[in-house]
């Protein structure tokens, strides 16, 4: 069996597909009442067990946020400011930028203070994140394998460093299908500058593109090719879809391949996605309350360094976030929201504010408003990353003048509110300076496990066979769910 | 150093594990071990039967788990993935003695059977501590496997079938090439085999399909392209028996029969036009090899030939160009230049990649995960791996001229023509100096002195480097620095001066003669020299006196990096001259007021460089002047100095030619002109082509290879050999150092198992759209099993009988009745073989996303049919492209007819593939593809319903229907129904869409603006309106799903 066979068998035998491959040719062809190939791959199905989310948000910033500016206080670090590190640490350790000599520790002038009833201490960069500080759960203990971006990006996207895996959304795509009649089921925005993932931040890797996320855009068609042709009336593209109907059955009819029955399928939902997604897009029926809680059509503040975006990047970025809470009401199972730039090897005193203030207030709107709506208990919302910054200061090329960070993989922090996720508390932590994790380290297929649980997977068993493997999410390496996050 | 203590404290035990990502080890508690056994241990009598009921059953000739094997003693010795598994004389520190005694990282050995007894374990310490003495076996470490794929391929009878008339008929044996099958009665051995299986089942084979169904999807499965229409007529009136056969013929010799079939191996090649990784630069020469591929494929270089070629041209004796071209397949690995990488780890990224993919694609095994382990399934360890990986490891990448014949005779020309305006220039020059100028050089001779030339060059009589530099000065003054090349160094030249008064310095910096370097010692020949300073000693002084410095200027500088830096004295900052570093410069620094020299005074200088890592300087000169006013960075070569010194009555002939020149050159002002227009005609000589073929170059014993505990390339483990796996054929090297060309050659010799058989399939799926083994990469035994064993055999034997030429091999399976059947679905094939694996039909098969493309392009006449050259870029909306990194991506969209080429030439940027080509399941060419999936998507139908460049086929096919000379709407859909699909309409087809040709037009009619849009034309007029009728009714034809797929 093929896997394009596997991805088409009924809930059942997919559910029990560990093993298929290995069955006799003669027992295949034995078998009966196994899916036709017209079977909708994307048809809606059940997990292994009842799931605690539904839908999922994932917030992607690639270039990696400062936890030690953004989400992990560390006075001690800033009471040590300028001072060496140990040699003994220095030789163990691997930097991309950072020149070993006369590196040094550097604080953040951040102020952090206590948010909600737990008491969560997040950066004055998040103010608006302190509302909603009850409803996430902050891991501050994440750490990686892998040292650079686009690596690390296929890691925490993919549970592999490697190309060709499929993304977590296109996993969740897989094993759930889709809700919605006429919106794909995995959708993915993008906001600000070029991505340094690219397309890989989405694809579908080894599983059929039918479960790679779909880009929606920020000009022209919201989805490429979603529009008709100049001149072509709704009324000219109904003919013509009809036609193209009629004449695919009349060829069914004739030749009987199943497959043409799912082709008329897709063409039929083509046509729905013409017809639904202007009125997705239009924000013109939300009322005004809801477009200030998100910031849409605030202006970006002054970027001196222009990287993290222009004076529209927070207005597409609220906007973008709105999107997410409508896909989400219209049964889209994934959504990721994209933004690169976060990679603040100097000026982070400038640029991380810039990348913070886009994120802040559009963050906290979207869980505000999905609990407010009865969303959230479904919905799980993910603040996530590839690795943090170190807390030394970055002295690229020897220079003294240093203004940022360099690469962290060893500890980071990222959160997640909704879909089951125990909010209001802080997991794991990390030493004085924010270097090495002391409590409760959290590895990146550890919180794929714990992701893939509140969806009703055993992230064992959600399994592709793949080069003659079955291949998983969270790899061959062992992964533990954490319980602590779960409600 | 308290908190730093504290700190350290702190901070180790956590950092040190992460950083290194290895769990924490503890330390052994060995006081569990049971004692070593007194009294004398014999291996075969006391250990070698332990081993036998314990160990064998994973650790012998069928499984090695972990890699190890405990049978055979060689193999025992070596160990497994993590090294020595006992170390003689040691047993206390042996990891068998650990495993055994429950004590390891895997936990008790054997992890499921009753465990040893404490006086077992002591019997085999004891065996260890005694020196391990193990009588030699000698065993290779052969491996035995009774998959069916590692098995020897033996040409099968072909089955005796019963035809419809009762008669036995025996398939022909095809043992001579020439035998083309019959087509009329079943007697070619593919369908034998296939029809003897059909049988047992009792099922029936299809019909041969109709000849308009043949001719689309020879020509679809052979060129990619659909057949025109004449094409289409001319086969189904083509009376004679051979007719099918010749046009098999026709369409393997057509060029684009390489294209088609250089896509399926580009999916295996993994071949892109960029780099991949977060920056995803451009390979703009990509296409070099992929042209190669398609030129092999044309003229039908044999498979096995093809297969050494890419792998190890360079290696093939007196290789040709290109040979060494054709080594671009294992190039086309990611290249990750994200700033902060370990460029080992990535080349070694490439290397681990260039090993999985040779075993996926000559050997259908998948060995990626034996880059961190054993294969949990097949029969292949982690140090098996690595001895693969050896034959790549000193492999370098390097890139070779590649011009295009094009390019190349177009260089040629504009070479010949800038010769003979170059030889002009020059006569003009030499004209002059016989003629006008010999009575102004006379004049100006009687009169020049040295104060033309203001330079003395300082002859340095100390020179010293900081850091390991060697200074050392010629005769002519010129310092060249050699030894070591610190990362920063501080230069000081001592000097005595001749002058009696100063103003200023000259700085020469020269550049190297060689080409590739230049006058500093950076890897690009740059120099950037942050400090400038002299000091002037005078006799019976102790201390030296600075001389202040300003007015630096220099004869060229880089940006940021102005000559004044050098008197600043900032580490960050200098003088440097890249993008000019191969060539020589000059700077020159003036005294802040002149300076009357003491007698027996000396000059010291100190050149610092503490800029990153080597850019100090290579060669260079000091002089001084005593020339008053402004002074010029200019040089004047110190012969001419040297002539003008001496009295005119004493200058040698050498001197007076120097002058000669120098004055004729730099003085005469007709002389400089005529000189000017050499030299500038000179800077406007032709480039040759930059086209360059990336390939790779052997260079031997350069590197070890290591087995990479765990996959982490820092943590090297046990060193290993070039070999081959063990359960396949011996390796034959031609010398004592294997290399990559006695791997490629052996996987050709005669007793391999896998390669033809995995060559076979591949092509047998690019036919019917499903392998004989279904997992065309993995033959493993995950994979699935063959189908039709024994014609997968008879394949594998008849492909190197057929001199690998794989035109003959399709030709032989595209002429069998197995292929030409038609593809019809039948009520009891659905019921009995839904998924079609006994082939009693042919399948339908979506395209693939080029050939859809080619299809749309071919049938509305827009195809550009130009073969070979640089990649296309399609449109593309500004915002698809602006994703990638930084918005570095540049789609310079083609132009012209260019932009209609066919699918496979475009341009393929990893990070922001072109949206088309993945919407249809393209690979994301990140690693290799053996098999496409077939998706069945709305944003399928969205792309080829909306995408311009689909719309405007659909545009094109509507002119060609209005073009036809009739009144007749239904004459009219003919033609463009037989155009987009080989065949006529049925009536019902026909009235569907005359039906929707009354409805479209009215609706024109009513919309004269919108009716101009479609029909693209210029304004509405009352005959647009059917023209764009005939636009959408085109459009709906070019979605049918008939017209995209392979019937």
């Amino acid at each position: 069996m093929s896997p394009s066979d596997i991805a088409n068998l009924t809930r059942r035998d997919f559910l029990a597909s560990t093993g298929m491959g290995t069955l006799a040719l003669a027992s295949l062809l034995a078998e009966k009442g196994y899916a036709l190939p017209s079977a909708d791959p994307l048809a809606p199905r059940a997990s292994h067990f009842t799931p605690r989310a539904k839908n999922c948000i994932l917030i992607y910033f690639e270039g990696a946020p400062s936890h030690i500016d953004l989400y992990d206080p560390k006075p001690k670090l800033n009471e040590m400011n300028g001072q060496k590190l140990p040699d003994e640490m220095l030789e163990k350790v691997r930097f991309a930028f950072i020149k070993k000599e006369g590196v040094r520790l550097m604080g953040s002038p951040r102020k952090f203070t206590k948010h909600g009833q737990c008491g969560t201490e997040l950066s004055d960069l998040l103010p608006h994140l302190g509302s909603i500080a009850d409803d996430i759960c902050l891991v501050r203990s994440m750490n990686t394998t892998q040292f650079n971006h686009h690596p690390g990006q296929l890691m925490m996207n993919c549970g592999s460093p490697l190309f060709g895996r499929p993304t977590l959304g296109s996993w969740l795509t897989y094993g759930l299908g889709n809700e919605s009649r006429d919106l794909p089921a995995y959708v993915v925005l993008h906001a600000g500058r070029g991505s340094s993932a690219g397309a890989s931040a989405w694809t579908s890797g080894f599983l059929p593109s039918t479960y790679a996320g779909v880009l929606f855009r920020n000009q022209g068609d919201p989805v490429l090719n979603l529009g008709n042709p100049p001149g072509f009336t709704d009324e000219m593209q109904h003919l013509g879809l009809d036609a193209i109907g009629d004449l695919n059955r009349l060829r069914h009819k004739h030749v009987a391949d199943p497959e043409i029955a799912s082709r008329i399928g897709a063409y039929e939902l083509a046509g729905r996605m013409q017809a639904a997604t202007p009125e997705l897009m239009d924000l013109s029926k939300e009322s005004q309350a809801t477009l200030d809680l998100y910031g849409v059509g605030r202006k970006s503040r002054e970027n001196p360094g222009g990287r993290g975006g222009g004076p529209e990047t927070y207005s597409t970025f609220s906007r973008n976030c709105l999107l997410a809470r409508r896909m989400v009401e219209r049964g889209v199972r994934f959504v990721t929201l994209l933004h690169a730039s976060w990679d603040h090897h100097s000026n982070i005193n400038q640029e991380l504010p810039f990348c913070a203030g886009m994120a802040d207030q559009p963050i906290a709107a979207l869980v505000r408003d999905l609990k407010q709506r009865g969303m959230l208990d479904d919905t799980m919302v993910i603040w996530a990353s590839e690795f943090g910054r170190t807390p030394l200061g970055e002295n690229r090329g020897g220079s003294a003048n240093v203004t940022g960070r360099d690469h962290h993989p060893f500890a980071f922090s990222m959160w997640l509110a909704g879909g089951g996720i125990k909010g209001g508390q802080v997991i794991g932590e990390t030493d004085e300076i924010g270097w090495g994790i002391v409590r409760d380290p959290v590895r990146v297929p550890d919180l794929h496990a714990t992701i893939l649980q509140q969806f009703g997977f055993e992230h064992e068993k959600l399994t592709y066979r793949f080069q003659g493997l079955d291949f998983r999410l969270t790899g061959f390496e062992g992964a533990k769910v954490v319980p602590k996050m779960l409600a | 150093m308290a908190t730093h203590a504290k700190l350290l404290a702190l901070l180790t035990a956590t950092a040190l594990s992460l950083a290194a990502a290895e769990p924490k080890k503890a330390p052994l508690d060995l006081s569990k071990l049971p004692p070593a056994a007194s009294g004398p241990v014999d291996f075969a009598r006391d250990i070698q039967p332990l081993f036998a009921a314990k160990c064998y059953s994973c650790h012998g000739a069928e499984k090695q788990k972990g890699g190890l094997r405990l049978d055979i003693k060689a193999a025992a010795l070596e160990g497994g993935d993590n090294g020595k598994v006992f170390l003689p004389g040691k047993s206390a520190e042996s990891r068998l003695v650990h495993a055994l005694a429950g004590l390891g990282e895997s936990g008790i050995m054997p992890p499921k059977e009753k465990p040893l007894t404490p006086a077992e374990i002591g019997k085999v310490r004891a065996w260890i501590d005694a020196g391990a003495n193990w009588p030699d076996d000698g065993k290779l470490a052969e491996k035995k496997s009774d998959h069916w794929a590692y098995q020897p391929v033996k040409r099968p009878a072909v089955p005796q079938l019963r035809g419809s008339d009762g008669a036995v008929r025996k398939g022909s044996n095809g043992n001579q090439r020439s035998n083309t099958p019959t087509l009329q009665h079943s007697a070619h051995p593919i369908d034998a085999f296939i029809r003897a299986r059909l049988a047992k089942e009792k099922l029936t084979p299809s019909p041969e399909a109709d000849r308009p169904t043949l001719i689309r999807r020879l020509s679809l499965d052979l060129l990619g392209l659909p057949p025109r229409p004449e094409e289409v007529r001319a086969f189904v009136n083509d009376k004679s028996p051979d007719a099918y056969e010749k046009l098999v013929d026709r369409l393997l010799a057509s060029p684009h029969f390489g294209e088609r079939w250089a896509r399926h191996w580009l999916d295996l090649a993994r071949y892109a036009d960029s780099d991949g990784y977060e920056k995803d630069r451009p390979r703009p020469f990509a296409y070099t090899y992929r042209d190669w591929v398609i030129a092999a494929i044309n003229s039908d270089l044999p498979f096995d030939q093809f297969s050494i070629q890419q792998l190890a041209g360079d290696l093939l004796p007196n290789a040709t160009h290109a040979q060494k071209v054709a080594t671009g397949f294992h190039r086309q690995t990611l290249t990750n230049t994200e700033g902060g990488t370990d460029q080992e780890e990535f080349r070694c990224k490439a290397v681990v990649d260039r090993v999985t993919t040779t075993a996926t694609v000559w050997l259908g095994s998948t060995m990626g995960c034996c880059e961190c382990h054993s294969h949990k399934y097949d029969p292949f360890t982690q140090r098996e791996f690595y001895s693969l990986f050896a034959f790549f490891n000193n492999a370098n990448e390097k890139a070779i001229p590649a011009p295009t014949a094009d390019e190349q005779a177009a260089y040629e020309k504009a070479k010949r023509i800038h010769e003979t305006e170059a030889k002009q220039l020059e006569s003009a020059l030499d004209s002059y100096t016989v003629t006008g100028l010999p009575p102004k050089l006379a004049a100006w001779l009687k009169t020049a002195s040295l104060d033309a030339v203001p330079w003395r060059a300082l002859t340095p009589d100390k020179l010293a480097a900081k850091n390991g530099t060697t200074l050392k000065a010629d005769k002519e003054a010129v310092i060249t620095a050699g030894g070591a090349v610190p990362a920063k160094d501080t230069y000081t030249v001592e000097a005595k001066i001749a002058l009696k008064r100063l103003t200023g310095f000259r700085l020469e910096a020269i550049d190297d003669p060689d080409p590739k370097k230049g006058a500093g010692r950076s890897k690009d020949g740059n120099f950037v020299l942050t400090r400038f300073a002299v000091k002037l000693f005078v006799p019976g002084q102790f201390e030296g006196k600075e001389l202040e410095l300003h007015n630096a200027k220099a004869d060229f500088t880089q940006k940021n990096f102005s000559v004044e830096n050098a008197l600043k004295g900032e580490d960050t900052s200098g003088w440097a001259v890249a993008p000019q570093q191969q060539k020589s410069h000059v700077a020159v620094f003036e005294l802040k007021s002149p300076l009357d020299v003491p007698e027996g005074a000396r000059l010291v200088f100190t050149l610092d460089h503490q800029y990153k890592e080597t850019y100090l300087l290579g060669q260079f000169r000091l002089a001084a002047t005593d020339a008053g006013g402004p002074l010029k960075p200019d040089f004047t070569p110190d012969a001419v100095a040297a002539a003008l010194a001496a009295k005119p009555d004493q200058r040698t002939a050498k001197q007076t030619e120097a002058l000669a020149k120098f004055f004729r050159e730099q003085v005469d002002e007709q002389g400089k002109k005529l000189k000017a227009a050499l030299d500038d005609h000179a800077k406007k000589a032709p480039a040759a082509p930059a086209t360059t073929a990336a390939v790779l170059a052997e260079e031997p014993g350069v590197r070890k290879t290591f087995i990479h505990v765990r996959g982490n390339f820092l943590d090297k483990g046990t060193e290993v050999r070039a070999t081959v796996p063990a359960v396949l054929h011996p390796l034959k090297p031609r010398a004592a150092q294997p290399d990559r060309l006695d791997l490629a050659q052996w996987l050709f010799a005669p007793e391999n198992p896998l390669t033809a058989r995995v060559s076979v399939n591949h092509v047998w799926k690019n036919l019917f759209g499903r392998g004989l083994v279904a997992t065309v990469e993995d033959f493993g035994k995950q994979g699935e099993k063959p189908t039709h064993p024994e014609l997968l055999d008879w394949l594998a034997s008849e492909f190197p009988r057929l001199g690998w030429s794989r035109k003959a091999l399709i030709k032989s399976i595209v002429t069998s009745a197995t292929y030409k059947q038609a593809s019809v679905n039948r009520p009891e094939l659905q019921e009995r073989d839904p998924n079609n694996l006994l082939l009693a039909r042919q399948n339908r098969l979506r395209l693939e996303a080029e050939t859809v493309r080619d299809a749309y392009l071919a049938a509305s006449g827009l195809l550009n049919p130009k073969v070979g050259g640089p990649s296309i870029r399609p449109p593309l909306p500004a915002d698809i492209a602006a994703l990638g990194y930084a918005n570095s991506v540049k789609w310079t969209e083609s132009k012209g007819d260019e932009k209609n080429r066919r699918g496979l030439y475009i341009f393929f940027q990893r990070t922001v593939p072109y949206p088309m080509l993945m919407t249809f399941d393209a690979p994301d060419s990140n690693s290799t593809c053996a098999r496409r999936e077939r998706s069945n998507t709305p944003l399928q139908a969205l792309t080829l319903l909306n995408d311009p460049v689909f719309f405007e086929c659909a545009q094109q096919l509507g002119a060609r229907m209005a073009e036809v000379p009739t009144a007749d709407a239904a004459a009219r859909i003919r033609h463009g129904f037989e155009r987009a699909l080989a065949r006529p309409p049925s009536a019902e087809e026909l009235a569907r869409l005359l039906k929707l040709y009354e409805a479209q037009l009215k609706l024109a009619q009513a919309n004269a603006d919108g009716a101009a849009k479609i029909a693209g034309a210029a304004k509405a007029a009352s005959e647009v309106a059917e023209k764009a009728t005939l636009v959408a009714l085109g459009r709906v034809m070019l979605n049918l799903d008939e017209f995209f797929t392979r019937d």
